[in-house]
């Protein structure tokens, strides 16, 4: 069809495109060790979940989160073990865990929760728990 | 402290200001290709020239208080220097002549300004960069020279240092930068200063990243220079201090900020999505928001409605042309006003009449509720905000905004620097 060129997305043959890696410090980390970091994590997070320190817990799986291409099996891992911690929560407790987070923790958590709403009935998924988190984070900030 | 004072101005968005040297007059551009001038008539605002020369909407206007030239920037990758002359048919009327800037870029012109020494201005652009133009006396016209390393991406806002040669720019590649803009014909060779020594056209001075990674909506530099301040998208406003050196950034947990301006050494003024203007205040030690400068409790004047856009404004007693004072500027006779016009109210026990009441009843915004109505001044995001008046130690003591709700507002900003706390004056 003659009008189809204009559907043809120039940008994709421009030499000199942004790609998205350029918008964003790369992780210094290689994909291995992220991997072996994510799993180490989610074990040590199931200890921290049966001591009941859900704090604790929290701030190892969020800090140096996985990001960038490459690394999308450590990301489920980590989310994985989010969700864990998540769902064992009372949600009396929410309030408090929240606010003993440092904030770069709240910004992560709520990426997390948005990756996690966007995966309905993936695995333990459990959209009350992720609704309620988000409300309690937004409500905290 | 005086209340700020609010202009409707027209019923579309304000999509850039600019007032003139001696403000009494205002350019405007009305999320059209046509750029307006309005001129203060008592308590309103009259449209008294028409700058039409661009194809597409006109993004930013910058008035140059020395030289009284006017610059436009559109979407149709053009500028426009416009400058006064006599009108030859009626000599008393003076006209806007427009002369063309080839920019050379081949997206939209983002933002537009003038150098402080009004030799050259600044065009950033969606073609990823920034064009310097200055006036060629030989040829006689304005030749535009581009930045274009390292920027990955829309150019969304410039703002000059007071040496005339470094330039900020906040663009979309979240990354807010200095660039040196020297050009050998105009610039003498600036001392060094805070940011570096040697400046030979393009160098970069400072590259910054905004902490998020959010758009780098608004740049400026402190009076001195010597401080750049950016606002992202991911609601953060960062301070750079390159001498000590220190990065301050403040994490709102509002809504983006679009715009900035420094107030005095250590204060600025920031509004955006929140639709309301935020004083932050600080030191190389540390900053922190002081207060909106929009009390929601504070006496206010009641909005004056330019004649030309709405017919039927309300005038009602006293509320369409008298002074902003008295018993007339309060929030319960605003209450009644609102009966009136719109025919609703916010009183409880008054039913409220959709239909409108009496005189007012085909008005347009009969039906919309009282409490639909935003608690701020402005009504939706403000998109400009920019210093209006100086106060005698060279701070500033207002500050103008407008906003895509079509209003203009002149807000007092506490003259001793920021610091002082400004609630308790009132």
């Amino acid at each position: 069809m003659a009008m189809d060129f204009r559907k043809i997305n120039i940008d994709q043959y421009d030499e000199d495109k942004l790609l998205e890696e350029e918008l964003y410090e790369p992780d210094p980390r290689d994909p291995e060790t992220v991997l072996a970091e994510a799993k180490q994590k989610a074990a040590g997070v199931r200890g921290f979940i049966s001591k009941g320190d859900i704090v604790g817990a929290l701030s190892s799986i969020l800090e140096n989160a996985p990001y960038g291409p490459k690394v999308d099996d450590a990301k489920i891992i980590t989310l994985q073990s989010l969700l864990l911690i998540l769902n064992s929560t009372k949600p009396v407790d929410i309030p408090a865990i929240i606010k003993a987070l440092p904030s770069d923790a709240h910004d992560t958590l709520m990426k997390y929760l948005y990756k996690a709403m966007a995966m309905p009935g993936y695995a333990d998924v459990n959209s009350g728990a992720l609704l309620t988190w988000h409300e309690k984070v937004r409500t905290y900030t | 402290m005086a209340a700020p004072e609010a202009y409707t101005i027209a019923q579309v968005p304000l999509v850039a200001h600019s007032f003139s040297p001696d403000r009494s007059a205002i350019a405007l551009s009305t999320n059209s290709n046509e750029a307006s001038i309005y001129a203060r008539d008592g308590y309103e605002w009259q449209p008294i020239s028409t700058l039409a020369q661009h194809d597409k909407l006109v993004t930013s206007i910058d008035w140059a208080p020395t030289t009284d030239r006017i610059v436009t920037c559109a979407q149709d990758r053009n500028a426009y220097v416009w400058t006064k002359e006599a009108d030859p048919s009626n000599p008393s009327q003076i006209v806007w002549k427009p002369t063309l800037v080839v920019l050379k870029i081949n997206r939209a012109a983002t933002q537009v300004r003038w150098s402080p020494l009004e030799n050259k201005f600044a065009v950033a652009s969606g073609a990823r960069s920034i064009c310097v133009c200055s006036f060629d006396e030989e040829m006689n016209w304005w030749a535009s020279k581009q930045l274009k390393k390292p920027i990955r991406s829309t150019v969304l806002s410039i703002d000059w240092h007071p040496n005339n040669v470094l330039l900020a720019a906040g663009s979309a590649d979240m990354k807010a930068r200095v660039f040196s803009t020297f050009l050998k014909e105009i610039d003498k060779k600036p001392p060094a200063n805070v940011w570096g020594d040697k400046f030979p056209w393009n160098t970069v001075c400072g590259e910054y990243n905004s902490p998020g990674g959010g758009w780098v909506h608004a740049v400026g530099f402190s009076p001195s220079g010597d401080a750049l301040a950016f606002a992202g998208h991911d609601s953060t406003i960062t301070i750079v201090y390159p001498a000590a050196p220190a990065v301050i950034t403040l994490k709102g947990t509002n809504l983006p900020y679009l715009t900035l301006t420094w107030t005095a050494e250590d204060a600025l003024v920031a509004a955006g999505h929140d639709c309301q203007p935020v004083l932050f205040s600080g030191i190389p030690a540390g900053w922190k928001a002081i207060c909106s400068l929009d009390d929601a409790n504070g006496p206010r004047s009641s909005s004056f409605a330019s004649s030309a856009s709405t017919p039927r404004s309300a005038t009602g007693p006293g509320g369409g042309g008298g002074p902003p004072v008295g018993r007339l500027n309060n929030a319960a006779f605003n209450r009644f006003r609102e009966a009136d016009s719109r025919g609703t109210s916010s009183i409880p026990g008054t039913p409220s009449s959709p239909g409108g009441s009496g005189l007012f009843g085909g008005s347009p915004t009969s039906g919309v509720g009282g409490d639909k109505e935003l608690l701020t001044i402005h009504q939706n995001t403000i998109t400009s905000v920019r210093p209006y008046e100086w106060g005698p130690n060279g701070n500033v003591t207002k500050v103008s905004t407008t906003g895509v709700d079509g209003k203009l507002v002149l807000w007092p900003v506490s003259t001793s620097g920021g610091l002082a706390p400004k609630m308790m004056i009132r």
